[in-house]
């Protein structure tokens, strides 16, 4: 599903070239669950954000899907956000003018699902990860790990094919952090979602099939859990 | 969608409400004011276009001439004889109808009697005009001499109702008039207004010289209307050509051209014959200010949402990685000030129907939200779509370019310095507009002043005038003598004009060593009786009043001190004049005292004795009793004469402050729309500091953790702002020195621009500022650093 071959990312601070990332190259197959991890400074957001296409790398080359990415126009990038794959972040990121309600259903807004499906889709999101009785409550009315749910119906509520989790758990407690863990073990194992998460902890590592380490921008392992 | 962005930008609203109140509050003022003058403009740009056929309605102009071949001045006054000859010689013409300027005259049912303003007309007027006739029928409205049309207000005033057809009324105590229509009234904006209009055949009677066709009087206005396809520029090619081949041609003979009659009205000012504006010049600022309001509040808006642009960052970061498209986000903001802009309209129309009656006072007009029709509804909407567009576009544009990844990882250059720059260079731009609102406003107030201040020439005080109506003609004398023994009166006169009065021009004059065979100096001209010079109170540079001790006087006259110049008399005492063909011989000098425009210098007057010329009657009060007895007393003799007539008594001095009333207007107006930019931009300001406190609580909190006093925050928050306005006023100042110099170079008599406007315009503009800013920076430098440091 996924395919990099030789990912570099540096910057240039007057004329020094700081290198992020070096010779990446690895595939990720569809249903697997990584996670990468590696101590901090060491590229792995840089990385998931080269994954999701938030970032250009500077040489290389990404297949996403069989298709190459790096020279992807913005349109059709928003296509594949709207498609293919769903963003998680440690901050949650979800929209604070929406209500709980409103943040899952603005990305099937943008895909122009129709009403009908729209709200049997947010129904069943909501139903399964219980919070019907906060649908209508502001971001900030809600435990950060309430927010993490909702940031991650919302990521669902497109049915993509891949998630990308930047640090899900990074702002939560044990608790949450595990109720969390547990649900994105549950999707990749029953609905097939690729997951890729960037994570420090060795124990949300566990819950995936797969780990990446990386140091000072390199694939120091590649690990089948 | 649509619906999910609408109440997002009403959360929206609701969460930020300073930046929203600021942003609505400003909208609305820039709204009104925008909304307030175009209202002003639509009435004036409609003046006398009610009438269905207004296009094809033209005015006869008269053009004088002057010195070396040149044109000195252009009025639509005509002779009688013009309009038949057009009627009969043009096929282009489909009708003509003579008409008078109009004046007041009285008009009675019964006891019931008032002055109102009448007209003279031929019928053809009722079919260039389509008055809406209640009752009445326009084809015969006017073919009886002895018929009046009335207006609906002027029939309820005489009758209290409108259902007066064929009634009786009584013109000015002599004759017996049949109504023969009642009209609508006409609109404000309309120049030929009347009360009552009389036909053309009456006026015959009247006045026989009316009825006599000649070249000589041109005391008429000739209106034509032509066929629709007829070429404008042909027709005056003909009518010259017909004028020149049916008059005697001298070199004071006076050519004549059609002019669109609703152009009069705002294009009435004529340089060597051509029209070169008029009224329009105002029309034209107006719609500048107007704008230039609403441009400051739209700048606000941009502003306030760009320097938010960090916070709104995010929701676009995270609205791109869930799918949104560019377009989608842009429609998103634009909705945004759409709605802003909406809630601002609604307020903003709220606000001008409470500051309308003000503003009509003001300017002494009575505009209602009535004057918008259908179309200016459109432009209303079309003016609140672009507000929307123009404050919406730049921050949507702005915001919807922002990379995900960089606003997610909150390392939005939001200081950068083309951003911040374009900021810098809108509120410069907004500063600049105030300060040279203030400058030009300050430099209208001292012009104003300075030809307040210009002596007229005579003691404007306790001097009133009424006019001479009915027995006061013939009984003058009798009547000055009754004055003067009740003891109100200390001195009086009666003359064929006013003392304040539009010219009475004329050319026929011949003095001794004339160079040019022809005189072409124009000359006011004033008949008197006795006292003239007693009453009003010129200064007499040489020689004597008029005098019943010199029976010769009746061939004499008075002149000002610019005819003696005109004339070139060392001695001018006793030297001969010819006016219209008769000998007079000079028996008195006067100064130049102001009696038409107060901005420039007036023709050269000469002033005789002639009593059949009656007008006006000019009166000096008595001093030793108190101003209300005095005007009892006068009341109740005039009323004793002319029992027919209400008594009308006009202050001299209330006169003269009506010529200062166009410049006054302005000087209101610029007042207003100043005080409202500077209000609108300081608000501007405000937010835009609130902001950058916000933004910088961190960095404040850490300063004054490292010990930064609060004068220092004060000092560093302040400073960025402060430099804009100076940089404003920089660039402000000359071009307003320059703007304000040619405006006074318009008038004749004008002040000079003082030093002190230009610091005092600063220094208000800076301290205002000032104010604003710092009050928002000594709030953020007070604030306790823990509050600050905690976040995050």
């Amino acid at each position: 599903m996924i395919e990099l071959k030789n990912i570099e990312k540096y910057y240039a601070t007057k004329g020094v070239k700081h290198y992020v990332l070096r010779h990446v190259s690895t595939s990720i197959k569809q249903g697997e669950f990584v996670s990468i991890m590696g101590p901090s400074g060491a590229g792995k957001s840089t990385l998931l954000n080269i994954l999701g296409m938030l970032e250009e790398p500077t040489y290389g080359s990404y297949e996403f899907m069989g298709e190459d990415v790096t020279t992807l126009n913005e349109r059709k990038r928003i296509e594949l956000y709207r498609n293919h794959i769903g963003f998680v972040f440690q901050a949650y990121h979800l929209i604070d003018e929406m209500t709980v309600y409103e943040n899952i259903e603005a990305p099937l807004l943008y895909k122009k699902i129709g009403g009908s499906e729209r709200k049997s889709r947010i129904a069943d999101l909501l139903d399964r990860f219980n919070i019907v009785a906060k649908k209508d409550l502001f971001p900030n009315q809600l435990s950060g790990g309430q927010q993490q749910l909702v940031g991650i119906a919302r990521a669902l509520a497109a049915q993509p094919s891949i998630i990308l989790a930047d640090e899900p758990t990074g702002n939560l407690q044990s608790a949450q952090a595990e109720e969390i863990m547990n649900l994105f073990q549950k999707l990749n194992k029953e609905e097939g979602i690729t997951i890729i998460q960037v994570t420090h902890s060795e124990k949300n590592a566990q819950y995936g099939n797969r780990i990446l380490h990386i140091a000072d921008g390199v694939i120091k392992e590649d690990l089948v859990v | 969608m649509f619906k999910l962005n609408l109440k997002i930008a009403l959360r929206n609203l609701w969460k930020n409400k300073t930046s929203s109140f600021i942003n609505v509050i400003g909208l609305a003022i820039g709204l009104s004011a925008c909304l307030m003058l175009l209202l002003y403009v639509s009435y004036e740009w409609n003046f006398d276009k009610q009438a269905k056929n207004w296009k094809n309605v033209y005015t006869a102009m008269t053009n004088v001439p002057g010195e070396g071949n040149k044109i000195a001045g252009t009025f639509n006054g005509t002779t009688t004889a013009l309009g038949p000859l057009l009627k009969q010689n043009l096929p282009e013409v489909k009708y003509v109808a003579r008409m008078d300027y109009g004046k007041k005259s009285l008009i009675a049912n019964g006891q019931n009697s008032f002055k109102k303003d009448s007209k003279f007309a031929e019928p053809n007027i009722l079919k260039m005009y389509d008055y809406e006739f209640i009752s009445g029928d326009a084809k015969t409205a006017l073919s009886n001499p002895l018929s009046v049309v009335l207006t609906e207000s002027t029939a309820k005033t005489l009758f209290g109702t409108a259902d007066v057809l064929n009634k009786s009324v009584r013109y000015q105590d002599k004759e017996n008039l049949t109504i023969t229509g009642v009209i609508k009234d006409l609109p404000e904006n309309s120049s030929n207004r009347f009360d009552f209009l009389m036909p053309w055949s009456f006026y015959e009677i009247l006045d026989p010289s009316v009825k006599d066709l000649n070249w000589n009087n041109y005391s008429f206005v000739t209106m034509v209307m032509l066929n629709p396809d007829a070429n404008i520029d042909l027709v005056n090619r003909k009518v010259e050509a017909l004028v020149k081949a049916n008059t005697p041609q001298t070199p004071q003979s006076q050519p004549h051209f059609l002019y669109q009659a609703s152009k009069l009205h705002l294009f009435g000012k004529f340089e060597n014959g051509q029209p070169v504006g008029g009224n329009i010049e105002q029309i034209w600022l107006f719609m500048g200010l107007a704008f230039g309001i609403l441009l400051i509040a739209c700048i606000n808006f941009m502003n306030m949402a760009t320097a938010k642009s960090e916070k709104r960052a995010k929701e676009v970061g995270i609205k791109k990685t869930i799918g949104a498209n560019r377009t989608s986000l842009i429609f998103q903001f634009l909705t945004e000030s759409m709605v802003l802009t909406l809630v601002a309209v609604v307020l903003a129309i709220a606000l001008l129907e409470i500051c309308l009656p003000a503003f009509n006072g003001l300017l002494s007009i009575n505009l209602g939200i009535s004057y918008f029709n259908a179309a200016s509804w459109i432009g209303i909407l079309g003016i609140v779509v672009s507000t929307g567009l123009i404050a919406g576009s730049y921050p949507a544009f702005y915001l919807s370019s922002f990379n995900p990844i960089q606003t997610l990882k909150r390392k939005i250059k939001s200081r950068g310095i083309l951003t911040v720059s374009l900021r810098q260079v809108l509120v410069i731009g907004q500063f600049c507009f105030a300060i040279i609102l203030i400058i030009s406003t300050l430099v209208i107030y001292r012009q104003i002043q300075y030809i307040k201040n210009k002596p007229v020439g005579f003691d404007v005080n306790t001097l009133v005038e009424i006019p001479q109506d009915g027995e006061l003609k013939t009984k003058f004398e009798l009547f000055k003598t009754e004055m003067l023994k009740s003891g109100a009166v200390a001195s009086m006169y009666q003359s064929s004009v006013s003392l304040s009065h539009h010219g009475r021009n004329f050319m026929d004059m011949k003095w001794d060593g004339m160079t040019k065979p022809e005189n072409t100096v124009m000359f006011n001209q004033v008949a008197t009786s006795y006292d003239f010079i007693k009453t009003n109170g010129i200064k007499l540079l040489q020689g004597r009043d008029f005098s019943k001790t010199f029976a010769s006087d009746t061939s004499a006259v008075m002149v000002s001190a610019s005819a003696v110049k005109v004339f070139g008399y060392k001695n001018p005492i006793g030297k001969k004049v010819t006016i219209f063909g008769d000998n007079a011989y000079i028996i008195g000098v006067f100064d130049d005292y102001v009696w038409d425009s107060p901005y420039k210098s007036n023709n050269p007057q000469v002033v005789f004795l002639n009593q059949k010329q009656t007008g006006t009657i000019t009166m000096r009060l008595n001093n030793s009793n108190n101003l209300q007895s005095n005007i009892e007393t006068i009341t109740r003799i005039t009323k004793a004469f002319n029992p027919a007539y209400p008594t009308e008594i006009t202050f001299i001095n209330s006169l003269y402050q009506e010529k200062y009333k166009s410049e006054k207007t302005l000087g209101i107006l610029s007042n207003l729309f100043g005080g409202l930019a500077i209000f609108v931009s300081c608000l501007g300001l405000f937010g835009l500091v609130a902001y950058s406190a916000e933004q910088r609580t961190k960095e404040f909190g850490v300063r004054k953790v490292l010990g930064a006093s609060v004068a220092n925050l004060m000092q560093l928050l302040s400073f960025s702002f402060i430099k804009m306005i100076i940089i404003a006023i920089i660039i402000a100042v000359p071009i307003s020195y320059f703007a304000m110099g040619k405006w006074l170079n318009n008038f004749e008599f004008h002040t000079e621009i003082s030093w002190w406007i230009i610091p005092v315009a600063a220094l208000g503009t800076l301290s205002m500022a000032l104010i604003t800013v710092s009050f928002q920076a000594y709030k953020t430098a007070k604030a306790n650093p823990v509050d600050a440091l905690k976040y995050e």
